[in-house]
């Protein structure tokens, strides 16, 4: 940890000095550095060697406990990776850009401190450092997120961000404090003794919505669609993939401590997280912004993960094991496969809008002759979203599946009814992300270029391409090896703090080996398939060599002159999908009307956006309220220096007065 | 192995069977049951032409849906006898397998750059995603109501006894074929015979192929019918013993190529936006079948 804590200095210290080109290589090395420091004790802890130590942090705080058990563990590892990979493209994405020597210093420190605070965010017990990581880690992503500062569309998406985490702050501290009031302890040990004597319900709400806003749960989720376009590809390719999920994070640690009505809670995330991933991946259907999809997909698997939670808890609450462990399980291996798919997909949607600079897909398509590997790997991370085998999708996603049939098996009929609603919701969640995808990657890169780009889009440097394979590498290892991944998790979940507690008794990881027997079986399938694919594939690459192969147009059904803004678009794609849910999916459509006296219409331009109902219905009339009362009170912040000196002498005043009548403890 | 061979043999026949029904009943003498495969056979001998607009998804998107086709294919039991690939949850594995060969079957549809394969690109995935519930939920009663989880144990422990059960095979016969209409885009969402591009949905996405590959995707198509034949059949035979459950096979398959050509004979093709009405309706229909296992089950206090 101190190796960690003196690199990152050095490395600031140094970033102001050296030259421009130099500076990315320092992130590169530091971040690397701090990544294996750090992945050292989360192995170890992975392995069931739990570290425990503390440091001490001032009169006030005392002695801040330190631990590194497995779900921490999990996280860091997950986090490293994303950072180290985030690091080494975000190095080829700046590349193209020129930046001025002072702002590429900045955003290369805020990404090093970036890194550090969602690592230590992770490893604090105590409430009050936690916060204090948990702060730095919002503000340096904000500050990260308006790199392109100058441009008012990324400022407002930034501090937009900013609002929203800090009312996720607020919610966790007033959930810190409560339990503070009530044990008298910041540390997280203390969550157990608050959750036995008190109601757990409202505390866990309260967390819910803290680390929710994070995570980006329905109607939690209003800044993801703003931050992850604005922000620069390596950036938003962090930040969905990682930081996002420290939401998640945030809130199975809050899980481990809760001690009742395990049932009722588990209900009521799977609840929220099916309507979350309904709405997240129907919203990400429509959005020509292809980065905002992307955004919206994320709240898609915040969705799916939560299903996962969601079931855990119901396992604990049902007494039954295999329940536990998977569907905690499927959750935090589906926080891994996001992370890397969906990294990996920021990351090409990164090198798109490097070459291309847009970000509306009506206005590209072709790119894979411009672009053939970053197609490629926007091919392979869209059939891993979409849970189609043999990628690491379907992994955690046929854990999640199996799930929901085990939990078939209990007897109380609204949790029957429920999971098999859970069953359905996750089913059309996949249909949908086949709809996404198919029409994003159809729509990128397929067919003929729509518009002259104001210059030629090539593939990418190498510098750029290289994290990506890496990351599809480990997605690979996932999707062959799966019976190992599985085999952690339960070890890290059989390590948790709840299964300590009375009601799981029993709780042995070994009722999880059938199914990672099975999860070996599926690999060893999915490697058929590809085989039979080959095979196939054989067979006709045989057959054709004698045959004539011709190349024509494309069949225009008799039509000479096609142009290529003639292709169908996504929006076409996606327009009945939007008309089918336009309860939910508002769009707003401008144009001029043709007027009576028109004879001789001139040009005109129609054009046409998705809203987000939830954003525009529930929020925006919300602080519409909210400004309409705080205006009444516009009296106070006059301006007149006169009334402030006035509102300090009532201020020291009332503090007199209070002390005076000992009525301030 | 044996279901394998099976779904086999009743794909080369299934589609012959259909168009001989519709020809019968619309009172032409038609082409033999055969024709379908011939003409399969002639399209693997020929050349073929491609578009200047496709990249190598257009080349390999046939390939990769055939094989989703042959591995689902692998998946489904037979009786007694387990498929070639059996084990808990492979349900769930079936479907996304088959939905791999659906991803690429658009893509390469959206890679000619064509707007008619595009718009059939679309709504291919819009019904079929649509569809997916209704599957889910249908396995997810059978699942609920047998306590297994692999096809092949689910469709063995399945009893018909009571009246519940009969009301709930015969909705599930429905589903399936329903289910089997809309993979296959056939009528009443699609019809296969339709001359105008723009109320196609399925034609509409191969018009670019030719040759081997159009072979290939139709041979697909072909061996999907059968293959969701298979599935009703399994619903029935249980514990039959082979010599009785391997002509019961041909004949379910039979009178279900009949009732296919039938239905596409006499229903005419829905309007393009009821679609999606009567797809949902399908997942309700399910919904009755979960109802009806927890009735059977005793569930309902």
């Amino acid at each position: 940890m101190d190796v960690s804590w003196a690199t990152t200095i050095v490395a600031v210290v140094l970033m102001c000095f050296i030259p421009s080109a130099k500076k990315s290589i320092l992130a590169i090395v530091t971040v690397i550095i701090n990544a294996i420091v750090t992945s050292i004790p989360a192995i170890q802890a992975l392995g069931g060697a739990t570290s425990d130590f503390s440091f001490y942090a001032g009169t006030f705080l005392g002695d801040v406990p330190i631990r590194i058990d497995g779900l921490s563990a999990w996280f860091i590892l997950i986090i490293n990776f994303t950072s180290v990979t985030g690091v080494i493209y975000g190095t080829g994405y700046l590349k193209a850009y020129k930046n001025p020597a002072f702002k590429l210093s900045i955003h290369w420190i805020l990404f090093l401190l970036f890194h550090l605070s969602m690592v230590w965010v992770t490893l604090l017990q105590n409430g009050f450092a936690f916060l204090i990581a948990w702060e730095i880690m919002s503000l340096t992503s904000m500050l990260l997120v308006i790199f392109d500062g100058h441009n008012t569309k990324t400022l407002q998406a930034g501090i937009n961000y900013f609002v929203q985490m800090h009312i996720s702050i607020v919610f966790l501290t007033i959930g810190f404090l409560w339990v503070y009031i009530e044990t008298g302890s910041f540390d997280f040990d203390a969550f157990q003794a608050f959750f036995t004597t008190n109601n757990n319900l409202w505390l866990f709400i309260i967390f819910f919505v803290g680390f929710g806003l994070k995570a980006g749960f329905i109607p939690l989720h209003s800044w993801l669609p703003y931050a992850h376009p604005a922000a620069p590809s390596h950036i938003s390719g962090v930040m969905s993939g990682v930081i996002v999920k420290l939401g998640i994070y945030g809130l199975i640690r809050v899980i481990s401590y809760v001690q009742s009505d395990f049932i009722l809670l588990g209900e009521i995330i799977i609840s929220i997280s099916i309507l979350t991933g309904l709405y997240g991946i129907l919203n990400a259907a429509v959005h020509r912004d292809f980065k905002k999809m992307l955004a919206y997909c994320t709240i898609e698997n915040i969705g799916i993960i939560g299903i996962g939670i969601g079931l855990g808890m119901i396992g604990l609450g049902s007494h039954s094991p295999l329940l536990y462990y998977l569907g905690f399980g499927g959750a935090l291996l589906h926080v891994l496969n996001h992370s890397l798919f969906k990294s990996l997909l920021f990351f090409a949607a990164g090198s798109v809008y490097q070459q291309t600079h847009t970000r509306d897909m009506e206005r590209l398509g072709g790119l894979i002759k411009n672009m053939p590997q970053t197609a490629i790997i926007f091919l392979i991370g869209a059939i891993a979203i979409a849970g189609i085998p043999p990628f690491n999708g379907f992994v955690s996603e046929f854990v999640i599946y199996s799930g929901l049939i085990e939990g078939l098996k209990s007897d109380n009929i609204n949790l029957i009814s429920l999971l098999i609603l859970s069953f359905a919701g996750l089913s059309l969640m996949g249909g949908l992300s086949i709809l996404t995808f198919t029409k994003s990657f159809g729509t990128l890169f397929l067919g003929n270029q729509r518009e002259t780009l104001p210059h030629q889009p090539f593939e990418v440097s190498r510098i750029m391409l290289f994290p990506q394979y890496l990351i599809i590498a480990v997605m690979l290892s996932v999707a062959f090896v799966p019976q190992w991944y599985l085999d952690i998790v339960g070890n890290l979940l059989s390590g948790m703090a709840l299964v300590s507690h009375p009601i799981a008794q029993g709780f042995e990881v070994s009722s999880l080996a059938v199914y990672s027997k099975t999860l070996s079986h599926i690999s060893l399938y999915s490697l058929l398939f590809i085989a039979v694919i080959g095979l196939f594939w054989m067979i006709r690459h045989y057959s054709q060599k004698s045959k004539s192969i011709f190349v024509g147009n494309t069949w225009g059904c008799a039509y000479v002159a096609p142009n290529n803004r003639m292709q169908y678009t996504g929006k076409s794609y996606s327009k009945p999908l939007g008309k089918m849910f336009s309860f939910m999916l508002i769009e707003k459509k401008r144009y001029p009307e043709l007027m009576a006296g028109e004879i001789f219409p001139q040009t005109r331009k129609y054009s046409s956006h998705y809203l987000d109902f939830i954003e525009h219905y529930l929020i925006d009339n919300a602080i519409r309220l909210l400004l309409t009362i705080v205006n009444y009170f516009k009296f106070i912040q006059n301006g007149r220096v006169q009334s402030y000196v006035m509102y300090g002498i009532v201020f020291i005043l009332a503090i007199f007065i209070l002390t005076l009548l000992n009525l301030l403890k | 192995m044996l279901s394998f061979i099976l779904i086999l043999i009743a794909g080369v026949f299934f589609t012959g069977v259909i168009i001989r029904t519709k020809s019968i009943a619309s009172g032409r003498k038609g082409p033999g049951i055969l024709q379908p495969i011939s003409d399969v056979v002639r399209l693997f001998k020929k050349g073929a032409v491609y578009s200047q607009t496709t990249s190598f998804i257009f080349q390999v998107a046939p390939t990769i849906y055939f094989s989703s086709v042959v591995m689902a294919m692998m998946l489904i039991p037979f009786g007694q006898s387990k498929g070639l690939i059996s084990f808990n949850g492979d349900f769930v594995f079936f479907a996304y397998v088959l939905a791999l060969g659906k991803f690429f079957s658009i893509i390469s549809a959206m890679d000619t750059g064509s707007s008619f394969e595009g718009m059939g690109a679309s709504r291919e995935s819009l019904y079929s995603l649509l569809a997916e519930p209704a599957f889910f939920i249908l396995m997810g009663s059978f699942a609920l109501l047998t306590g297994y989880t692999s096809f092949q144990e689910m469709f063995a422990a399945l009893h018909l006894g009571s009246y519940i059960s009969y009301a709930i095979a015969i909705l599930a016969t429905f589903v399936l074929v329903m289910i089997a209409m809309i993979e296959n885009s056939r009528m009443p969402i699609d019809d296969p015979k339709t001359h105008l591009e723009l109320t196609m949905i399925h034609e509409v996405m191969i018009l670019d192929n030719s040759g081997f590959d159009l072979g290939l995707m139709l041979s697909a198509g072909y061996l999907k019918f059968a293959l969701y034949g298979a599935i009703i059949v399994n619903l029935f035979i249980g514990m039959v013993p082979y010599p009785y459950a391997i002509p019961l096979f041909f004949i379910i398959q039979f009178l279900l190529a009949i009732i296919i050509g039938l239905i596409e004979s006499f229903i005419a093709r829905f309007r393009m936006s009821h679609n999606p009405q009567f797809i949902f309706a399908l997942t309700s229909v399910s919904l009755l079948i979960f109802f009806g296992v927890l009735l059977v089950l005793g569930k309902f206090i």
